[in-house]
């Protein structure tokens, strides 16, 4: 099977630092494949390069075998590949069921069609009855606490029917329960046919989550496999505990 | 609350009544005086609202299409001849359109840079203009200025025809305000606003929304230019084009609220005929600019989010409490205590990538 | 050619008292991100002070220098702590704008109370002498101001490159968040940084009303010009403001003295359009606010 997304030797430096150093890496459909790495490995930059926010210095990502290098962050999202951010960038000025509409992908006419149209509040409702967000949904979202802003975020992107989504850090800063519902949404979305891409620390998570886990150590790939692989590489172990 | 939902044109249909009715109340001709450029400033700051409030775009370069619609109106009368009177006005929505066209490019330019560094390109691109409208003397007659033939309408209600059409064109500044609030170009240039890159990463069409907002913004601002350039009958570069009258637009929509309907309207209404109170009773001597300054800075420091968000915040938050007492299951955090909301204040604390 | 480079000399000359002005408000911004719109007015006040000194104890505008840039010191530390430090921190650059602009207002209705609106100007002995070399006249006055610009330049290098105070407000330029870490008090940093601009903008305005006429409408025309140069060499950098004023003053005079006096204003007011056009952040910014 062909890969959903390919990364062939992308390089980004800033002023002297080289942030992502000839990365390669490939997610496979189907998958929930994790992206970690000791801090500073690059793995946000990497996303910011495949997602459009950032523009490579060279190299190439290609996406359902399009090339997308240098693509606007807005056109791939239109095209299924959404990303979140790891502090959780959500509208704290717009609603909950506002945040959720703006992100639907729409087109020239449909700007001027109502904010919340009736067909809008149906699928915003329904999306909120799986991530149990209804309650909240006349809520402004800086009135949200901290992992409903993440869930929110996260429920967002879904309202573009993508194919691959990119989660940095789901479980950063946010308690148990919340960690434990982020895992349970990602099981039923990848079930549904959606392949995730992960940048997480905690270990636990990735393991019980992830297969394949790809390792990134200054800028560039060292490692990807299955998890239980992961723990016994020597590379890894060094790259994590400093050789 | 079914009620609330008729509140809002109500208020509308009540306001532009009340308007349309004042000069039948034979005013003075000073007060309609004021009135006309009361709503002038109505005009001008809504239409900034469209930019500078809902997109986030604080523009100090308004006055440049203020300046740009006044010679419009001004040129073209030099060649053509004015007879009944009514012909400037029926050439507005013209010279909307051509400052509409030549706010495009300047608008893609521009809107490249964000918040102070928009501010300080635009008001530069005031400066150039102005300096065109000294410079340029074959099209503009430099210093001296141009005149546009008085219109020949009677001494006693010389004000109406001017009034009415300015009511008009707030009531279509209000309109597309309405429009865009209510509809999903509001909803993608509150989101330009907020967080501009994200807004673009999810789809929202970024570009084609500012300068949409720019464009419609700056044409009804020299709709008004047009309108002030008759009035006045001359123009002079420095009054055509002049920094203070995009400060007083920035200020109004400020004081009343950006992002708001209503906000700037109630701005200008405060301001200019507080501003025109202040410069008759302190005649023209200075202590006046000292004035103006001190309640400038006042107001930024005492409401710097306007008064009807303030009041907005207010009412929102009582309605809270209400269907809180009433037990509908809904936690009643109020949003103007953002920072003492210890529910959402899980900071992130790592720093890498 | 030859009056290109009498254009060329002139605009070199002048480049130091712009130099000095922009590096005030360049430092402002730096410091507390606030485009301080009343740098023009807080010259023009320089001037008058400078003005005041000379004709009523017959002070040289070089001796008011340390009068002036104190006073002036004072007037910029109660404009921030009265006016600026309210302001809460998510709307502070919006706001810190209409801020700064209403206190340009304020100066000017001062200025135009305690001194009229009659332009003034300040006639030293040496306001007329000047050299030829080579064909190429150099007025003494400006050579004189340039020379002042460059001193007072150095004074403002020396401040910040080998005092504590210096260093705590360099670490703040670059990095707020570790300044704060590293115990730099932001909010003292933030007063005696404004303060410190406008006494630049002092030490600036002696200078100005030694070359050019002025009154308390100056400072419109100035503040358009400033405001040019920091976005030229890019917001928060001294170099940058430096070689901004050097572009600016010297294709301003080049096309006075080739064309016509009354499109020099516009010639960089083009340069600036072109450079931000390719490089949004100015020439020495390192990145263009708010862009990423």
């Amino acid at each position: 099977m062909a890969a959903l997304l390919e990364v062939q030797n992308l390089v980004k430096t800033f002023g002297t630092v080289r942030a992502v150093d000839s990365a390669s890496l490939v997610v496979e459909p189907n998958t929930i494949t994790a992206l970690i790495g000791p801090n500073g490995s690059g793995k946000t930059t990497l996303f910011n390069l495949i997602t459009g926010y950032l523009p490579p210095d060279s190299g190439r990502v290609s996406f359902r075998g399009r090339d997308i290098t240098g693509s606007d962050a807005g056109s791939l999202y239109r095209r299924g590949l959404s990303r979140t951010f790891q502090q959780a960038r959500v509208f704290p000025a717009l609603t909950v069921q506002e945040n959720l509409t703006v992100a639907a992908g729409y087109s020239w006419g449909q700007l001027f069609g109502r904010r919340l149209s009736r067909s809008d509040r149906e699928r915003v409702g329904e999306l909120l009855e799986e991530f149990r967000l209804g309650h909240v949904a006349d809520l402004f979202a800086s009135e949200l606490s901290y992992g409903q802003r993440k869930l929110l975020e996260f429920a967002a992107v879904l309202m573009s029917s993508p194919s691959l989504i990119m989660l940095d850090e789901p479980t950063a800063g946010v308690n148990p329960v919340m960690i434990e519902t982020m895992e349970h949404h990602i099981r039923q979305r990848h079930a549904a046919g959606i392949t995730f891409l992960i940048v997480e620390h905690d270990m636990t998570f990735v393991m019980r989550l992830c297969n394949p886990v790809i390792v990134l150590d200054q800028g560039r790939e060292i490692f990807a496999g299955a998890p239980a692989e992961v723990q016994n590489n020597p590379l890894v172990l060094d790259a994590y505990l400093g050789s | 609350m079914s009620s609330r939902r008729y509140a809002g044109p109500l208020r509308g249909v009540v306001f532009f009544a009340l308007l349309a009715s004042l000069p039948s109340f034979n005013l003075a001709h000073w007060v309609l005086n004021i009135l006309v450029f009361t709503l002038m400033y109505a005009v001008m700051s809504s239409s900034w609202n469209l930019v500078g409030g809902f997109a986030g775009y604080p523009s100090l370069g308004h006055a440049a299409f203020f300046g740009i619609g006044a010679y419009a109106m001004a040129l073209w009368f030099q060649h053509h001849a004015i007879h009944s009177g009514y012909e400037p006005f029926l050439l507005l929505p013209l010279v909307g359109l051509l400052a509409a066209a030549i706010g495009l490019p300047v608008a893609v330019i521009a809107m490249r840079t964000r918040s102070d560094v928009f501010a300080i390109v635009t008001i530069t691109l005031l400066f150039v203009t102005q300096t065109l409208a000294f410079n340029l003397r074959g099209l503009t007659n430099g210093a001296q200025g141009l005149s546009i033939a008085a219109p020949p309408f009677s001494a006693g209600t010389f004000e109406r025809p001017f009034y009415y059409t300015l009511i008009v064109l707030l009531a279509l500044a209000m309109g597309i305000t309405f429009g865009v609030m209510r509809s999903k170009l509001g909803l993608s240039l509150a989101a330009v606003r907020a967080d501009e890159d994200k807004a673009r990463g999810i789809g929202v069409r970024v570009l084609g929304v500012k300068l949409l907002s720019f464009s419609v913004s700056v044409g009804l601002t020299a709709m008004v230019g047009g309108i002030w350039a008759y009035y006045e009958g001359f123009i002079y570069p420095q009054f055509a084009v002049d920094p203070l009258v995009t400060i007083a637009i920035v200020l109004m929509t400020f004081l009343g609220g950006r992002a708001t309907l209503w906000g700037p309207v109630l701005g200008a209404f405060i301001l200019e005929t507080g501003q025109q109170t202040l410069a008759y009773s302190l005649g023209g001597s200075q202590f006046y600019l000292i004035a103006y300054a001190m309640v400038f800075l006042l107001v930024m420091l005492l409401m710097p989010r306007g008064i009807v968000p303030s009041i907005q915040d207010r009412l929102r938050q009582r309605r809270r409490r209400i269907e809180v007492d009433a037990g509908a299951p809904r936690p009643s955090s109020p949003r103007m205590t953002r920072s003492s909301d210890t529910r959402s204040s899980v900071p992130a604390l790592k720093g890498h990538g | 050619m030859h009056a290109l480079i009498q254009g060329i000399i002139l605009g070199v000359l002048t480049a130091g008292v712009y130099a000095l002005m922009a590096s005030g408000q360049t430092l402002i911004f730096g410091i507390m991100k606030v485009v301080n719109l009343a740098q023009g007015a807080m010259v023009i006040l320089g001037a008058y002070l400078s003005y005041q000194l000379f004709t009523s104890f017959g002070i040289d505008p070089l001796l008011a220098i340390p009068i002036t840039t104190v006073a002036m010191f004072i007037l910029g530390v109660a404009v921030q702590l009265l006016f600026l430090r309210p302001l809460k921190a998510e709307d502070r650059s919006e706001l810190s704008l209409l801020v700064t602009f209403a206190v340009a207002l304020l100066l000017e209705g001062i200025m135009s109370v305690t001194w009229k609106t009659s332009v003034r100007s300040i006639n030293t002995g040496y306001a007329n002498s000047s050299w030829t070399v080579f064909g190429y006249q150099i007025t003494l006055v400006r050579l004189w101001a340039f020379l002042l610009s460059i001193a007072a330049l150095l004074v403002l290098y020396l401040l910040l490159n080998r005092t504590r105070f210096g260093r705590a407000i360099r670490a703040t330029v670059q990095n707020p968040e570790s300044a704060r870490l590293l115990g730099v008090e932001s909010s003292r940093v933030s007063a005696l940084g404004f303060g410190l601009g406008a006494a630049t903008a002092a030490a600036a305005g002696s200078v100005y009303g030694l070359l050019y006429p002025f009154n308390s409408g100056s400072h419109y025309d100035l503040i358009s010009r400033l405001l040019s140069i920091v976005l030229l060499g890019g917001l928060g950098s001294i170099g940058g403001a430096v070689v901004g004023a050097l572009i600016v003053s010297t294709s301003s005079a080049v096309v006075a003295s080739a064309i016509s006096p009354s499109w020099s204003e516009m010639t960089f007011f083009v340069i600036l359009l072109l450079v931000l056009l390719i490089r949004p952040q100015g020439l020495f910014g390192t990145t263009a606010r708010g862009a990423i």
